[in-house]
């Protein structure tokens, strides 16, 4: 039994477990609203688009200008993908796919005039997750307040917006700020996480959640719920995993990958279990005369 | 031609063309059926092939294509799933695939190098099985564009007058979700995902500003393509960048001209229209 939360005990392991939670109880509604709006793709090019503000807040002002630059490109990155969706004059996958090249290699080219090219790239991919520091935990919590507050307020446009376009807009609901407002969301999750746990992490905590809630439920606020479950638990058995192979069997799991991995294999366990629970609709029944 | 390949800027400019003349035919496509998403997971979802086969020592062209045909085939069953969706699908997929290739890659030593040059490629240390493969796939590629393209796009503007004309559309979009599979699995050792993703989409997208009719936008897209490569090359020799990102920033620089253009003629004309 001391297995299942000795490793905890150590401070890096409980403070990566604490991040993780952390990110869960945000990931958990926000992932909803991008399974709903289709936002997959968005979510892995803010993942992406944030690495040339990392670089330039770096050059700027060392490690504590990281964060900082992070946001500013997320939030670039927000304005101008609603910009030019709304736009219309590309279709929306050909925007998403030519702002996340560009500000990425725009990232690419600014870290190849420094030394340290592949290890600033390496830590950019897995994140530290753990050697999160206390000033990280506190950072994400403050981004994750504000992300839920927003959500809380604006939860019913947003729901209606994603299911009734149309029927929102007459509403006298302004689509715009809506798509904008959900954009900054999920940027701000972005930059709340990248830095702790990395990419990989932070595009899987952002889609798989959701996906896996929907296999199991039709109502949304049981979705959003279940989302943060299924992650939480994601959370500590792929960290438990990591851990265990490492320690106890010299075998080198990362522990971002470990996450991602547990979580895909819940996903499976939802489909396989959303299978049993509603047997596929039986054949129809053959035409007699 | 041969005096190109001796030295290491002549064959990243050979590879860089032909990369670019390759993603540009293949783009137009991916452009038209907005599979931009699908072709970012394909190429995050052939890692792990590309991985276990090098680990594996079998031939790492193989164990990519074998990845990204398990790929196609889970988007889709996933999204005939009930209640998920494509995006959804090819999301959970992207994540995966990206995961599973980043655990495999932290087994080995030295992971850190491989793991940039999947992102971001190193088209100046480009082998010549690489200038191989690539040839031989933009041969293959030019030609089963030139007998088929029309018919693709048939069948993806409309797949149910496709179906009542006699045409086999399930096997038309598995063929183009092939094509799809084989060029990321060519291009991405020598180029990294990002530039691939760059280079398949924008010198498409940039095209689509100037044509509406299929063959010149193919032969646009193509050039814009091996120009962009070209141009993103030459400025990351001039001020010493990264060549790959230097060369998705110079196709991304192509579209926003394209657009600009495209703009500026729509503007004179409607000038013109109403002085007539």
């Amino acid at each position: 039994m001391s297995g299942l939360v000795a490793p905890f005990s150590v401070p890096f392991m409980g403070r990566a477990l604490a991040e993780l939670l952390l990110l869960a109880v945000v990931c958990g509604p926000v992932s909803v609203l991008v399974f709903l709006r289709r936002l997959a793709f968005v979510a892995d090019a803010l993942t992406h688009t944030v690495f040339p503000g990392v670089v330039l807040g770096f050059l700027v002002a060392g490690w504590t200008g990281i964060a900082g630059g992070a946001l500013v490109a997320a939030l670039l990155t927000a304005v101008a993908l609603t910009g030019l969706t709304r736009w219309g004059r590309l279709s929306d996958d050909t925007t998403v796919a030519v702002l996340l090249t560009a500000m990425f290699s725009l990232g690419v080219v600014l870290v190849s005039r420094q030394h340290s090219y592949t290890s600033d790239l390496t830590a950019f991919l897995f994140g530290r997750l753990l050697t999160v520091t206390p000033a990280q935990l506190a950072q994400t919590a403050v981004l994750a307040a504000i992300v839920l507050t927003g959500l809380a307020v604006t939860a019913r446009p947003l729901v209606l917006r994603a299911f009734d376009p149309i029927a929102a807009a007459t509403a006298g609901y302004r689509l715009t700020l809506l798509d904008l407002g959900l954009n900054t969301a999920v940027a701000l999750v972005v930059v709340a996480a990248v830095q702790a746990v990395g990419t990989i992490l932070v595009i899987a905590l952002l889609i798989v959640p959701a996906a896996t809630a929907r296999l199991l439920t039709d109502r949304l606020t049981a979705m959003a719920v279940i989302a943060t479950a299924v992650t939480g638990l994601a959370a500590y058995l792929g960290l438990l995993a990591s851990w265990t192979a490492s320690v106890r069997y010299g075998v080198r799991l990362t522990s971002a990958a470990a996450v991602v991995l547990t979580l895909v294999a819940c996903y499976l366990l939802a489909l396989l279990a959303g299978h049993l629970r509603r047997p596929p609709t039986p054949p129809t029944a053959t035409v007699t005369r | 031609m041969s005096w190109l390949l001796q030295d290491t800027f002549g064959r990243a400019l050979v590879e860089a063309v032909a990369v670019g003349m390759l993603t540009g035919l293949v783009g137009v496509h991916v452009v038209l059926r907005r599979l931009s998403f699908f072709t970012m997971t394909m190429a995050h979802a052939t890692f792990p092939g590309v991985v276990a086969a090098s680990i594996l020592g079998i031939n790492i062209y193989l164990g990519g294509v074998v990845a990204g045909l398990l790929t196609a085939a889970a988007v889709a069953a996933l999204a005939r799933t009930r209640g998920q969706e494509t995006t959804a699908a090819t999301g959970v997929i992207l994540s995966a695939g990206f995961a599973l290739g980043v655990a495999l890659v932290a087994t080995q030593n030295g992971f850190s190098r491989d793991l940039s040059a999947f992102l971001v490629g190193s088209i100046l240390t480009v082998t010549t099985e690489n200038l191989v493969v690539t040839a031989a796939l933009l041969a293959i590629t030019a030609v089963a564009l030139t007998v088929g393209g029309r018919h693709l796009l048939y069948v993806g503007f409309d797949p149910a007058g496709a179906r009542a004309a006699g045409y086999r559309v399930r096997l038309l979009d598995l063929a183009l979700l092939l094509l799809v599979d084989l060029v990321v699995v060519a291009i991405v050792p020598a180029v990294g995902t990002i530039l691939a993703l760059a280079l398949i989409v924008a010198p498409a997208a940039a095209a689509r500003a100037w044509t509406d009719r299929l063959a010149p936008m193919t032969a646009l897209a193509a050039t814009l393509g091996a120009g962009s490569a070209v141009a993103g090359l030459w400025f990351s020799r001039l001020w010493d960048v990264a060549a790959g990102g230097s060369i998705s920033l110079a196709a991304a620089a192509v579209l926003l001209v394209s657009l600009a253009a495209h703009r500026l003629r729509d503007g004179f004309r409607t000038i013109f229209l109403s002085a007539t």
